[in-house]
């Protein structure tokens, strides 16, 4: 065994001493899919650490406003492993490919259901972007 | 400059309507660990943050924060919805009740109004990771207790994705805090606070 440096501890290997150190994830693959990464609450199956093992299922998130939150989710998830991870290519491409995705699903969306941002009412007939549902609000024949 | 979008980050559809359980999961909303919390802390720290990319976690985690705190509100809102003042004295909630009726306050399970005193800005680079690592930590265990304590599927599917959330954020953290000590003396990190001392 290499011995370590003076200010270096012996476990985990050569450690900085004082000094919480978290394990860098080494790779954006593997990737659970869209609508499987919603459901887990995360990406990357090994950060998916489920309290009791009990974990959700996809199968409700199928309508188009759920496949859309899937596709934003992979974004944004993609988004923070960038943020730490800035050299990571095809990481980045990733993301693109998901932003891409997500612009196109967004205007399909928009174009049946309603506006999600107010940009949304640029070519619109009327105002209709205060128009409920708001989010938290249930409504039985509202897609989503 | 924040943007809305006029849609939460993960459905929340809660069918049957539960004053009982809205009691303590309002902490996740306005309590000392919460999503309120949460976006406040690291949308504060940003500002002394040095290293662009890390000022970038703490902007976009901080921002997430934000939905979530629009999903923990949503569930309260459903929980509660249609409520008559016999569901309240069932619930016992009746001291939150005459205060607010069926608004959503910012507030502790305990009652305590949300405080700025439960979270850390210390602009210390350092420092503000670990505070970051601890408060993820600390709302996990929140939503572990909430999923002890709540029996109703609808509210759990939502709570085990908040929960992972927290997970994830704590890795992110973590490596923020990493790639901070990598910047700074290899030979004695607390050598100065690389926010302030330039």
């Amino acid at each position: 065994m290499v011995p370590c440096d003076e200010r270096k501890g012996p476990l985990p290997p050569c450690a900085p001493l004082a000094l919480a150190v978290m394990p860098k994830q080494q790779s954006s693959e593997p990737a659970y899919e869209n609508k499987v990464a919603l459901s887990r609450g995360t990406l990357f199956p090994g950060l998916d650490l489920p309290f009791m093992n009990v974990v959700n299922h996809p199968d409700h998130l199928s309508t188009p406003l759920c496949e859309l939150m899937a596709l934003d989710f992979v974004v944004q998830e993609l988004k923070l492993y960038l943020d730490t991870h800035t050299e990571d290519r095809e990481a980045f491409a990733a993301l693109q490919t998901c932003i891409r995705l997500s612009r196109e699903g967004r205007r399909r969306y928009v174009e049946k259901y309603g506006p999600i941002t107010v940009d949304d009412m640029r070519y619109a007939e009327s105002f209709t972007w205060a128009d409920a549902p708001w989010p938290w609000q249930l409504c039985a024949n509202k897609e989503g | 400059m924040f943007v809305y979008e006029k849609k939460l980050q993960y459905p929340v559809r809660i069918k049957n309507p539960n004053p009982a359980l809205a009691k303590f999961i309002i902490s996740q909303y306005g309590g000392p660990d919460g999503e309120l919390s949460a976006s406040m802390r690291y949308l504060s720290q940003r500002f002394s943050m040095p290293y662009p990319e890390l000022a970038g976690i703490l902007t976009d985690i901080g921002t997430e924060e934000l939905g979530h705190l629009e999903m923990v509100g949503t569930i309260l809102y459903q929980l509660t919805r249609n409520m008559k003042p016999s569901d309240v004295k069932k619930a016992g909630l009746e001291p939150y009740f005459v205060d607010h009726t069926a608004g959503i306050y910012p507030q502790f399970a305990s009652g305590t109004p949300w405080t700025a005193a439960t979270i850390g800005v210390k602009g210390d680079v350092i420092t503000d990771l670990t505070e970051d690592m601890g408060a993820e930590q600390k709302a996990r265990t929140t939503y572990d207790n909430i999923l002890r304590l709540s029996d109703d599927p609808d509210v759990n599917d939502v709570i085990r994705f908040l929960r992972e959330r927290e997970v994830v954020h704590y890795q992110r953290f973590g490596e923020a805090l990493r790639l901070a000590t990598e910047r700074t003396n290899q030979k004695n990190i607390y050598a100065m606070n690389p926010a302030f001392d330039r």
